[in-house]
């Protein structure tokens, strides 16, 4: 984010201008005031709302029913839910696949088309298809691609009955489900990743290249330090990615425990018959763990904003 | 309260005289007077999207708006969407009557003020109906608040032809040992035993349903549901080593289908047994006539001669009237037409095969498959609805669904699996 | 005099600009197996929705075609009441993204173009706001919107409205507009803002009339996406629409798994039908994505 040119001048900006008329007032007022209402109306009340209702009783439906439950819910999540651990352990095992292996290639592969390798218009198309599909979408083509009567097992020749479990044994699933995630995630990365690519400045490359340095060199020690807000981005997104993980995991396996993630156990218990506030504690949990990267980058983006 | 849970003996000679007396052939009349009731246009929501059971709503309305005049708007969801958005719908903008099921099911929501109190159309239609229905509509109040459409059994299903290929003749399994045997027969012939699914989460309920109640007794299955027993009971072990001794004879991917991948199985002839409820029949129709005349059902064997085959799942459908919708007097109208044999003439008029509630439905007309279904529910004495109906929904769906789908994965775990679920229930909410 | 003193490292370079050469060729090809198993997946539900499912299911996956042709899809289109899912798509996603490019670039404006005490503020609340997880915020705006129906006599004011859906996309997406076009605007000289002020614009013409027109790179990179997005949404619709048939066409898949359960290839051309937009947008406006985003920018 260049913030360089922006101080002085804004300064100067606002000691010349010390005062708006009425008239701008009242737009400004519009201005900030609707997106504001919208924004804290609907995302800010309600999300401190759900964090209170973590420590009640009650299963949604009438407000006299409420009855304080202090941190029974999350008693109960950590040591009454052994579903919650799998959960657990499936977003990390989640985060560090994506962390390690399906963002840094996806920065790689940016890289490599930013540079304009030879066919880089298509692949940069073929990568991204993926990301416009919904991910409702891409849950059936995976799910065509690997069920019992699906491509993988037809061409392993097995019937039915014999079908490798692709989606049911516990030892293929989650490796299954990165895999599909990560046919998303690599295109979505790439695509941010272009985009901050195409802003640094082609002669801090053009003068690595002259004074002798390989590609891979010029990545490393050139465009990766320059690149470290977008960088902050990619990693922030990676990680929200990761733990709010939802819909392709709901078009497989509904709402069954199959393949437990935190952002299916909100919905189980909060939505459905059996709603109570304990999915508004599994809501808040996954709000905590989230809450972390989104700080460090807020930090991160905003800390040259704070004069 | 959950004492109330299912905690009724159904006389199975009372569901007997209910579904036998049709004979008396009194399809067509009525006792209710003939005039159109002005109640307004009404929304019927219908928990399905399937072929079959959509035709069937869709005759249901038309009949009704033929008889009344009023003005009908089915709508059509999912029944995965449906179920996982119920609770959310009956709070928010409900159709004014919908497709739902009996049991504690329908009895939450009752409590919960969300389902209109229909006892009055219960005292007009009441008498088409035994005892044993009335008492699965009711609520834990006293009042009714469902009127029951159609029922099915969860039994042994398998396929005339293929038996008879084999040489085995299911009606004659009567106990354990015998149908250990026939899967042996089975797998000895390089097809599976028993095809299980349990992707969905609900599906294996239907065996420890059954496992349960033939090893320990009505009673025990019902306390068990609403927590007067405990999981970690032996008993409830011996449940689960009667289970593992089924295993080898299932498919190896149970966990990756759901029940209509358990129904390919035995469609395409590569399994025996298919434990489910008879619902699926229609699909087999869909399929071709002779796949649905291949098809028969016998109840599962006997374990513990004190039970006998005594009891038997078999889920009761059904309409009520949602408490926050626009027209209850719609909803109850249109509810009062459905439960009446005029209503449900109409829908065994599709030709699709129904198997209605009411007693006045002619049964003689019945399919030999549906007579068989009866037959079955004939010879049990008590009736369940199937775990996830029978028990709280914050314990069948996210504990007990997971749980079983957990022991399917290493059947050796099962004491930590039961411990795990009994400390959950423990710690459930007070309703 | 220089030339001499080039000539000796001249073939040194060579050398490295040519093992790099090959090294890119390499790469290339690298790249371009995988571009392949990457639309693999596509290409496969594609094939598969061209053939009726009895001959899978009688002679397997690699049975040879006997019969190829649209016919699953024009079963899909007459059983999916395409015409009312398409129509709530886009009476859902296109005021939705208007209102998140107009809303977003306001905020934006305001926080870039003058130095309010609240600025940085701002900026943390929606761009925080942006990478809530929506489960978070599920049940309480279920509520309000309930209540809210209620204070207005009217139930479906907002739940089971496509209004109530488009107002929780707005107010989640906005942030990620507002972090994007501030991010552009400050790559816009000062000194337009302030020759404009100088001849007395007032705020509403300093918006409308010289910043605006400024954004079309970002606005268009932004609308692609964010129609996209909400295109693909798949929770919202979900969750705070009761009536099936006013369900966007992405929701309605789920209806379909349950629905075409015998039939998956059936199912692979609804599936395609329903994508079909999104992968229209995609070709048709393929530069916009990364055209005019604006991700950090390290230009002096």
């Amino acid at each position: 984010m260049s913030v360089e040119t922006a101080a002085p001048s804004g300064k100067q900006v606002a000691r010349r201008r010390r005062f708006f008329t009425r008239q701008d007032k009242i737009t400004l007022g519009f201005f900030i005031g609707i997106p504001t209402f919208l924004h804290i109306a609907l995302v800010w009340f309600p999300a401190i709302a759900t964090i209170g209702l973590s420590f009640t009783y009650w299963t949604g439906i009438r407000f006299e029913d409420i009855q304080w439950a202090g941190t029974a819910n999350y008693e109960n999540i950590f040591f009454n839910t052994p579903i919650f651990w799998d959960a657990v352990r499936n977003n990390t095992i989640w985060i560090l696949w994506f962390f390690f292996i399906a963002t840094p290639l996806g920065v790689l592969l940016a890289y490599q088309i930013d540079r304009e390798i030879r066919g880089h218009k298509l692949y940069q198309s073929a990568y991204f298809l993926p990301v416009v599909l919904s991910l409702a979408v891409t849950g059936i083509i995976w799910n065509f691609l690997l069920r019992p009567d699906g491509f993988v097992n037809g061409l392993l020749g097995l019937p039915i009955s014999e079908a490798i479990s692709f989606f049911g044994d516990e030892r293929y699933n989650i490796w299954v489900i990165m895999i599909m995630a990560s046919w998303r995630h690599i295109g979505y990365i790439m695509l941010l990743y272009l985009a901050g690519l195409k802003a640094v400045d082609g002669a801090l490359r053009e003068a690595a290249t002259i004074d002798g340095a390989t590609e891979w060199q010029t990545f490393r020690k050139v465009v990766f330090p320059a690149m470290k807000p977008v960088n902050i981005i990619v990693i922030v997104i990676t990680i929200i990615e990761s733990l709010r993980a939802f819909d392709m995991v709901y078009i497989i396996y509904g709402s069954s425990g199959g393949l437990p993630i935190l952002g299916v156990l909100v919905f189980n218990n909060i939505a459905g018959e059996g709603a109570s506030m304990k999915g508004a504690a599994y809501a808040v949990i996954l709000f905590l763990l989230s809450i972390v990267p989104i700080i460090t980058y807020l930090q991160q983006q905003f800390k040259d904003d704070v004069r | 309260m959950l004492n109330k849970i299912s905690n009724h003996e159904v006389d199975r000679r009372l569901v007997l005289k209910g579904a036998a007396a049709g004979g008396l052939g009194i399809a067509g009349a009525t006792m209710l007077a003939g005039c159109a009731s002005d109640v307004g246009p009404l929304s019927f929501g219908v928990r399905t999207v399937d072929e079959s059971p959509v035709r069937q709503a869709e005759a249901l309305v038309a009949a009704y708006v033929a008889k009344t005049g009023n003005e009908v708007t089915p709508n059509f969801t999912e029944s995965n969407a449906f179920q996982n958005n119920l609770s959310q719908y009956l709070q928010g903008t409900p159709d004014d009557a919908f497709q739902w099921m009996a049991g504690y099911r329908m009895q939450f929501f009752a409590e919960q003020g969300l389902l209109v109190d229909i006892s009055d159309v219960w005292d007009e239609i009441g008498d088409q109906y035994s005892e044993s229905y009335k008492i699965a509509s009711t609520g834990l109040d006293g009042n009714q608040y469902f009127v029951p459409q159609s029922w099915y059994p969860w039994g042994l299903h398998f396929r005339k032809s293929m038996m008879a290929e084999i040489g085995l003749n299911p009606e004659d399994i009567y106990n354990w040992d015998d149908m250990m045997s026939a899967l042996e027969e089975l797998k000895g012939q390089g097809l599976i035993g028993l095809a299980s699914a349990d992707k969905g989460g609900w599906e294996a309920m239907g065996t420890f349903d059954i496992l349960n109640a033939r090893i320990n007794g009505y009673q025990f299955h019902v306390d068990l549901l609403a927590g007067r027993e405990k999981w970690t009971d032996d008993r409830v072990k011996e449940v689960f080593r009667h289970w593992e001794m089924l295993v080898p004879y299932m498919n190896t991917n149970v966990l990756d289908l759901e029940w209509d991948g358990a129904m390919q199985l035995l469609l395409q002839r590569q399994a025996g047994f298919f434990m489910n409820g008879s619902w699926f029949g229609a699909n087999f129709l869909e399929q071709s006539q002779e796949d649905y005349d291949d098809l028969w059902i016998v109840p599962f064997p006997e374990i513990n001669p004190d039970h006998g085959r005594d009891t038997i799942d078999a889920p009761i459908d059904g309409l009520c009237v949602a408490a926050n919708g626009s027209n209850a007097d719609g909803g109850k109208d249109f509810l009062k037409f459905a439960g009446d044999i005029e209503g449900v003439q109409a829908i065994i008029d599709v030709g699709i095969p129904y198997t209605s509630a009411n007693s006045l439905q002619d049964t003689s007309a019945y399919d030999p498959f549906q007579q068989q279904q009866l037959a079955v529910m004939a010879e049990a004495k008590y009736i369940t609805q199937f775990l996830d109906r029978d028990t709280r929904p914050d314990f069948a769906g996210p504990v007990v669904g997971p749980s079983f789908q957990e022991w399917f994965r290493d059947p050796s775990s099962v004491d930590s699996i039961l411990e795990s679920m009994q400390s959950q229930w423990d710690a459930l909410p007070p309703l | 005099m220089t030339t001499t003193v080039k000539v000796p490292e001249l073939p040194k370079r060579k050398k490295k600009l040519y093992a790099q050469d090959i090294k890119d060729r390499f790469i290339s090809i690298f790249i371009g197996i995988f571009a392949v198993v990457w639309v693999f997946p596509i290409v496969w539900t594609l094939w598969s929705s061209l053939r009726p499912y009895a001959e899978i299911r009688a002679g397997g996956v690699f049975s040879p075609p006997q019969e190829l042709g649209v016919f699953n899809y024009t079963e899909a289109i007459d059983r999916m009441q395409l015409p009312t899912y398409f129509t709530n798509t886009v009476l859902i996603t296109l005021p939705a993204v208007f209102l998140i490019l107009l809303l977003g670039s306001l905020i934006a404006f305001v926080v870039t173009r003058y130095s309010f005490k609240f600025n940085v503020a701002m900026l943390l609340l929606f761009t925080a706001g942006n990478l809530l997880p929506p489960q978070l915020v599920f049940i309480p705006v279920f509520k309000l919107y309930l209540l809210l129906g209620d204070l207005v006599g009217d139930r479906r004011f907002l739940y089971d409205n496509h209004w109530g859906v488009i107002l929780i996309h707005v107010a989640f997406q906005m942030g990620f507009a507002t972090f994007v076009l501030s991010s552009y605007m400050k790559t816009i000289p000062k000194e337009i803002s302030e020759s404009a002020m100088v001849d007395g614009a007032s705020v509403f013409t300093h918006y409308f009339r010289v910043m605006l027109p400024l954004l079309r790179p970002p606005l268009a990179s932004l609308g692609v996406l964010m129609i996209t997005w909400i295109y693909n949404d798949f929770f919202w619709a979900l969750v705070l629409m009761s009536t099936d048939n006013k369900r966007p066409i992405t929701s309605a898949l789920g209806r379909l798994t349950g629905e075409f359960v015998t039939d998956y290839n059936l199912l692979a051309a609804g599936a395609m039908i329903a994508a079909l937009p999104t992968l229209i947008v995609f070709f048709v406006l393929r530069k916009q994505f990364v055209g005019g985003l604006t991700l950090g920018s390290t230009k002096g």
